[in-house]
Parts: C-alpha cells; structure tokens; sequence
C-alpha cells in the first residue's frame, strides 16, 4: 500500500510541478540555512575530551588585583584564566594529582641544518613532560622528555607526525636535529597529528586555531629566555622586579594548567593543597583577594570560555525560525495543492478509500516532498557552509563541514518539517466529503 | 466602497488559509525585524574610521633564524632600504600591527605611585615615521624626534618620557581637554609627558570597549622579532609588496618574512561581524523572497477556487478595477493584521535577544521601516494575481450554472 500511495504521490508530484517545485525549495531553503547555522554551532561545541571530561581539570587561582576586575569591567570576581609562572611551579611541586601539566604558547624560527628548506615559523607549546598521557597524544616514535626536563633546561622537542613528514619526509626522526631561533633541539618524539576543534586545551587566542606542531620542555625558560606568544596579563607595577628572572617571579599571568583527577578522594586532596597554598601565599602578602580558586572540566570550561558566542546562538534561533516560516508557507501551499485535487479524493472516497487511506496517502506525498527538500537542503547548507568559511578567512575553516550526522540531520530535519507542514492539509482532504464531487461529475 | 462586509465574510470561510499567511508574515516581521537591527549594529560598527591609511599599508613580521642577531642594525638597514624603495612614501618599525586584533596595553594613572582609577590604553612602541606611515593627525602639539627614541630590552623596565596620545584617551585622562604637556603615570613615580594628540587610531583591537584608546612610545624594543609597517603612494601597494618581499630576502636571507596588507589584517578582525551582516541578509532576502511567492501562490489559489463568483460578480456589473481592489483589500486585512502581530512579536524576540545574547535593541523606528516594507512586499505579491483576476471574463464563469 505504502508503495502504491509513493507512486500516488510522484504522479501528483508531477501533476503540478510548479507548485511542488515551490514546495521543495520552501523546504530546501529553511533546510539548508537552519542547517548551515546548525552545523557551525554544533561543531563550535565539540569537546575533544569528553572521554576525560570527568577526570581533567582547568585549574585557576585568583591571583588578580583586589581593586580592579580581570576585565576590565565591574565585575571583580572574575579569576584570570591563566597562573603566574610562580604559582605553575609551585604547583608542579604537588604529587596529588596523576598527571599535570603547566604549558603555554611560543613559537620559534625553525631551520635544519644541510637542509635546502626556508626557515619558517614553528607554531610551539612550552609544557611539562605530562602533555601527552594527559591529553592523550598518541606516539608514533619515541617519547616524551624526562621529569627532570621539566625543571631544567632541556633542549628537547617533540614534533607532529605533518611536522615529521615536512622536515624528515616522514622517517623516525628520533635523534635528529632542529634548530629553534637558532638553538639546536633533539627531536626525542614524534606524535600523532592531535587537533582538537575548538582547541579546548588553551582557549586564549583563538578557539578554533591549530594545535602546536613543536612541543618543548618547560624547563627551558630561563635558559632562552621564553615569552609566551598567549597572552600575557598583569596588573601589579613591581618595580622592584629586574630581568627575565623578575618577569618569572612577577604577578603576569601566562601559563595554562590542567590536572588530571580521578577520585573524589583525590579531588579533595588537591582542593585542600591549593587552599593551604593560597593561604600559605596570603600570609606572605600575595593572593590579596578572598580565597578562590577553579577547577574546571573541559566541557563547562568550554562554555565559560564561550566559545559558542552569543552571535552564534542568535543564529542559531533565527535559523529555527526561518525553518518554521517555510513549514507554515508548506502547509499553505500543501493546503492549496491538495484541496485542487479534492474532486480526486472524492472519488477515491466514494470508491471505498477510508479516511484514514487518504490521510495516509496525502501524508506521504508531503514526506516526498520533505526527502526531496532535505536533499537539496544538504546541498543548499554545504553552498552556505562554503560561503561562511570564505567569509569567516579562516576562523571557520575547520568547523564550517557537515559530518554524516549533520547530513542525516538534514534529511530528519526535511522530513520532520513536512509531516508538520503535511499534517493539516491531510486531515483537512480526508474530511471532505465525496457527495459534493461526485455530484458536478 | 471597499466592501469590507462581503471580504470579512469571506476570510471567515477561509480562515485558516488566511491565518497561514498572517503568522508566515508575523514570523517574518519578527525575523527581519531583528536581524536588520543587528546588521545596522555591525555595519555601523564596521564603518567606524580607523585614522589610519589602511588602504595603502603593508605589514611586515620578521624573525631572524639566528639567535643574538643584532635586531636595531638590522632594522635600520630594512628600514632604509625600505624608505628609498619607489612607490615607498615611508616606513616605521612597530611593536604591533594595528587592527590586527593582536597588540599589548598598559594601565595609566594621573598621579605617581596611584594603584586605583586606572584608565587602561593600548600602547604601540614606534618611531617618528609612525605620523606619516600611517597617516594619523596630529592636532595638537608635535612629533616625536630622532632625539626622543630610545632602544630597550624586554627584560629590561622601560621608562618612556615622552608620549603622543589619541584626543580619545587625552579626553579621558583629562576631561577638561588641556591633555597636551601634561604627565601621566604607568602605575610608579616616572612621569611620561603627552606631548602630541593624534585625532584618530583605532588600536589593536576593533571589539575592544576601549578600542581608540592609545598611546605610543618613541621606543625600540629588542625583541627575538619585529615589525615594519610600510605605506605605499596610493594604488601602488600590490606592485611594491612583491618588490618588498625579494628585497628584504635578499637583504638577509636567514629570517622568515611574514607580510600582509592591512586591510585584509583589517578585513579578519572584522571577520565575525561581517559573517553576521552577510549571513543575515542572505535570510532577510531568503525569507522575504520566500514569503512573496507563498502569497503569490495562494492568491493565485483563492481565485482560482473563486472564479465562478468573480465571473457573476462582472456579469452583475462589477468594473476590472473593483475585482482587483477586492482582492488587494483584502490581501491589505491579512497582510495587515499579520504585520501588528508581528510587530508584538519582533519585540518580544528582541527582548529575549537583548536580554540574554548582548544584542541592540530594535527601536520603534526600525520596526515600522521594516513593517511597512514587509507590507509593500506583500501587496506588490498580490498584484499579480488580483490583475489576472480581473480579466476572468463574466462569460466563462456563467457557463457552468
């Protein structure tokens, strides 16, 4: 039956293909652009660390002046998203947690020696030895540095699989040199291409950045002197502080910190460290605010740092919107079409269809029309994916794609719409009465 | 005269369908309404002016791949040569490229040694050339001077003298307006002293609450790396960018050069809002499209499902014109009372925008604008079908009785 009613419903398709036409693309448009919308936030609200998003943490300490907010706003409760560099190393010093790491952004001129390449910048995370099992990062060669290099100088670099294949042509290049502004490194891993969207791991500059393609020591500060290429933030005039070593032990804000926790045992051991720390801090003069500090899982760190913007979830509702205007303009076409063709039901009726048949049958042609809108709105939203990737140079590039899930969505979304758009226009033809029909034939 | 009576009569019978197009049109008002108010909001914001020459600057990023490379001998021979290059008008180091959504900020007090009521300004350390290279204004005061500039290591502290500031921070340092010759402090005792007011600079960062507010240092710092900024006589910048990148490779092969234009560093950091203002557009133009032909469609409907009476309505002695008008009227009923609706709607929505999503309000104004428009359009969609509607002629319709 079903079979036959698809069959039904191409004829009457074809009957009037300007109006079905219209139909179509009514859905295809609402389709294609809640779903260009759809597809960018769902992807801006990836979490790349969902399978640890129980047992990691974002750790912030209110280290920030007591009179003036973070921002720059009124607001001053607001804690700083990165540690001093004090603050990092004291923390370092804790063996509560199973794994730590302490990190930031650089980036370093890189040449290899009897090599005909150009130098180029390599885009660098400065990090404890920890990174990898905390994050992860799979090794294909090799591994990661030794406690010790967490401290002391180390020149040491763990570089990407795409990194490997550009400067070694894809060989184990554990043992090999690099130079970093001019510093000999010895590669002693290779990993994995590991690039998080958003790049959850450091929100800072932008979120939907790469990920590092070198990754050093933290124990070569001092040694090279490393500002970080993140962001820098301080608030305290110390005039008292001189040299690269007086940036170290300043009140800047700099470095990233995660933790990884797996007990509530563990959890609170650790909140307990960092409360007697601050106190222990508190007493010498520093941490001027009242008590405070954050952990914070990936997920919730991914929104408080709202990578998903409010300019997206705006979006995000006008394309819902937009959709359910062309649902309403389907059942007004739906209504006419379907009403132009009652004589035919009339005589179906009087011919012994049921009610119901003639529901059923009405509905599948609006289905039809909702598989053959949520096609063309794949379409339609991959067009408008490509546009926002043009317009967005370069921010998007790796958000505005649609997964299977996404195109599946499309066709449900399609699909969903006309049985809502076909539903009135259905009931409205099964309830006419074939007399009327019957009677002008 | 406008038959109001017998079009009432009529809607009611086909109230749904005529239900359909009003909330298709409250939607509509509701969306449009919203989105043009934050379009407005983003273009406005885009077409702030910069004070800067955008349009002819390029920007360049050097890193030497050796490390203790004298980074000022090797500026100055870039910079010179980049100076005597034709098409050149001139060039400057800068810590930071402007509007590039990239650059640092510093907190200033008006008396030594203040910890509260900073006013916080984004700093840009420079040289004398910066005046012309980017094409600033100064309004009041003078340039910084060979004699001014000074070269510094980040680990070490820098204490400027000297400061040229935007009128926008001078207003805000000192509201009065008598900025120049004044000191200001960076959070010690060491006064710097603003000795030039440049009218305009949008700074580093577009979204910025405080964006124009900026101060620069006649300073050089000694970075691993630096910058340049060049500006070319006008339409001459893509010809002499090309130049730039061999000569300054040939100069010193063992860096990387990094270089753009400044209106495409300008176009990025201006990236979000104009994906919003495009986006939106392609939705107002969509749904208005979209709606326009719903109501072409279903006019088309009812007159079709009408004909029979239009027929007797002309063979009664009804003119063309009343038959059109009958239907515009009553196209007006619907399309107006879906518009008020709608009107309720847009507020509503913009509530709830403003509320949680930092959006502008959308004034009265605005709302009628696009009220009225949504109107035309619908009556311009009814046209068609009222017109064809007249030419049903009284003969066809009287045949079938």
């Amino acid at each position: 039956m079903i079979g036959y009613y698809f069959s039904l419903a191409m004829r009457s398709l074809r009957g009037t293909p300007i109006l079905s036409a219209l139909m179509v693309a009514a859905i295809a448009v609402g389709v294609g652009a809640s779903m260009t919308v759809l597809t960018l936030n769902y992807m801006m609200s990836q979490n790349a660390l969902s399978h640890k998003d129980e047992v990691l943490f974002a750790v912030q300490l209110d280290s920030w002046d007591p009179n003036a907010s973070y921002r720059g706003d009124s607001n001053l409760t607001r804690m700083p998203w990165e540690l001093t560099y004090r603050d990092a190393q004291a923390l370092l010093r804790s063996d509560t947690p199973s794994r730590q790491v302490a990190m930031h952004r650089w980036g370093a001129t890189v040449t290899v020696d009897d090599s005909e390449m150009r130098p180029f910048i390599g885009q660098t995370r400065v990090t404890t030895r920890d990174f990898f099992a905390l994050f992860d990062v799979d090794f294909l060669h090799g591994g990661t540095w030794e406690k010790n290099a967490d401290s002391n100088p180390a020149q040491q670099v763990v570089i990407t699989r795409k990194t490997n294949e550009k400067l070694f042509g894809g060989e184990n290049s554990v043992g090999e040199t690099i130079n970093m502004d001019g510093h000999p490194f010895t590669v002693i891993g290779v990993i994995e291409n590991w690039n998080p969207v958003p790049k959850v791991h450091d929100l800072n500059n932008g979120a939907f950045d790469d990920s590092e393609a070198f990754y050093i020591p933290f124990g070569l500060h001092r040694k090279l002197e490393i500002f970080s290429w993140g962001n820098t933030n301080s608030w305290k005039h110390e005039e008292d502080l001189e040299g690269f070593e007086g940036f170290l032990q300043s009140e800047s804000v700099w470095i990233q910190y995660w933790v990884e926790l797996h007990t509530d045992e563990q959890k609170q051991r650790f909140e307990n460290f960092l409360t007697s720390y601050i106190q222990e801090q508190k007493a010498q003069g520093r941490f001027e605010r009242p008590l405070k500090f954050g952990l914070t899982q990936p997920s919730e760190w991914l929104v408080v740092n709202e990578v998903l913007r409010d300019d997206n979830r705006v979006l995000g509702w006008l394309s819902l919107a937009f959709l359910l205007v062309c649902v309403v303009n389907a059942v007004a076409l739906l209504l006419a079409k379907f009403l132009r063709k009652a004589p035919e039901a009339g005589v179906r009726r009087a011919l012994g269809a049921s009610r119901n048949a003639i529901f059923t049958q009405h509905l599948i042609e609006s289905v039809c029309i909702g598989i053959l809108g949520g096609l063309m709105g794949i379409l339609l939203s991959m067009f408008g994916l490509s546009a926002v990737k043009s317009l967005a140079m370069g921010f998007a590039d790796r958000i505005a794609q649609m997964d299977w899930l996404m195109m599946l969505s499309a066709v449900g979304l399609a699909v969903v719409a006309s049985l809502l758009a076909g539903l009135y226009p259905a009931w409205r033809i099964s309830r006419t009465s074939p007399s009327i029909y019957l009677k002008t034939q | 005269m406008l038959e109001l009576r017998p079009i009432l009569s009529a809607l009611w019978r086909n109230k749904i369908a005529a239900l359909l197009i009003a909330v298709q049109l409250a939607l509509t008002l509701a969306i449009v309404g919203n989105s043009s108010i934050i379009v407005g909001d983003r273009l406005d914001k885009i077409a702030r002016p910069t004070g800067i020459a955008v349009e002819d600057i390029i920007a360049v990023t050097y890193y030497p791949a050796e490390a203790g490379t004298d980074i000022v001998s090797m500026a100055r021979a870039d910079l010179d040569m980049l100076r005597a290059m034709p098409g050149v008008i001139d060039a400057v180091h800068s810590n930071h490229i402007p509007l590039s959504g990239s650059g640092s900020a510093s907190d200033f007090y008006r008396e030594p040694n203040q910890q509260i009521d900073d006013e916080v300004a984004n700093v840009y350390h420079t040289g004398p050339e910066f005046l012309q290279t980017l094409g600033l204004k100064l309004v009041e005061g003078r340039n910084f001077t060979p004699a001014d500039m000074e070269t510094w290591n980040p680990n070490d502290r820098y204490h400027p003298k000297v400061t040229i500031v935007t009128k926008q921070f001078a207003d805000i340092m000192f509201p009065e307006g008598n900025a120049l010759g004044k000191f200001i402090y960076g959070g010690g005792d060491n006064p710097i002293e603003i000795i030039g007011i440049v009218e305009r600079h949008l700074g580093a960062w577009t979204s910025w609450a405080k964006a124009g507010s900026v101060a620069f240092y006649p300073s050089f710092p000694k970075f691993t790396f630096g910058r340049y900024l060049i500006r070319t006589e006008p339409g001459k910048r893509d010809q002499v960018f090309k130049a730039i990148e061999e000569r300054l490779a040939q100069l010193e092969p063992n860096r990387v050069i990094d270089m753009q234009t400044l209106s495409e560093r300008l176009n990025k950091s201006y990236a979000r809002e104009n994906l919003m203002v495009k986006v939106l557009s392609a939705v107002i133009g969509m749904l208005t499209f979209i709606i326009a032909l719903g109501i072409v469609g279903l006019t088309f409907f009812w007159i079709n499902q009408r004909r029979k009476q239009i027929g007797v309505r002309r063979a009664l002695g009804a003119t063309r014109t009343n038959i059109s008008r009958y239907f515009l009227v009553e196209n007006c009923l619907i399309a107006g009372s879906g518009i008020a609706i709608g009107m309720a709607a847009a507020q509503i929505g913009n509530h709830f925008m403003v509320a949680n999503y930092s959006q502008p309000a959308l004034p009265l104004s605005v709302m009628l604008v696009c009220a009225l428009m949504l109107l035309c359009v619908s009556l311009v969609a009814a046209l068609v079908p009222a017109l064809r509607a007249a030419n049903i002629s009284p003969a066809t319709a009287t045949r079938s009785v």
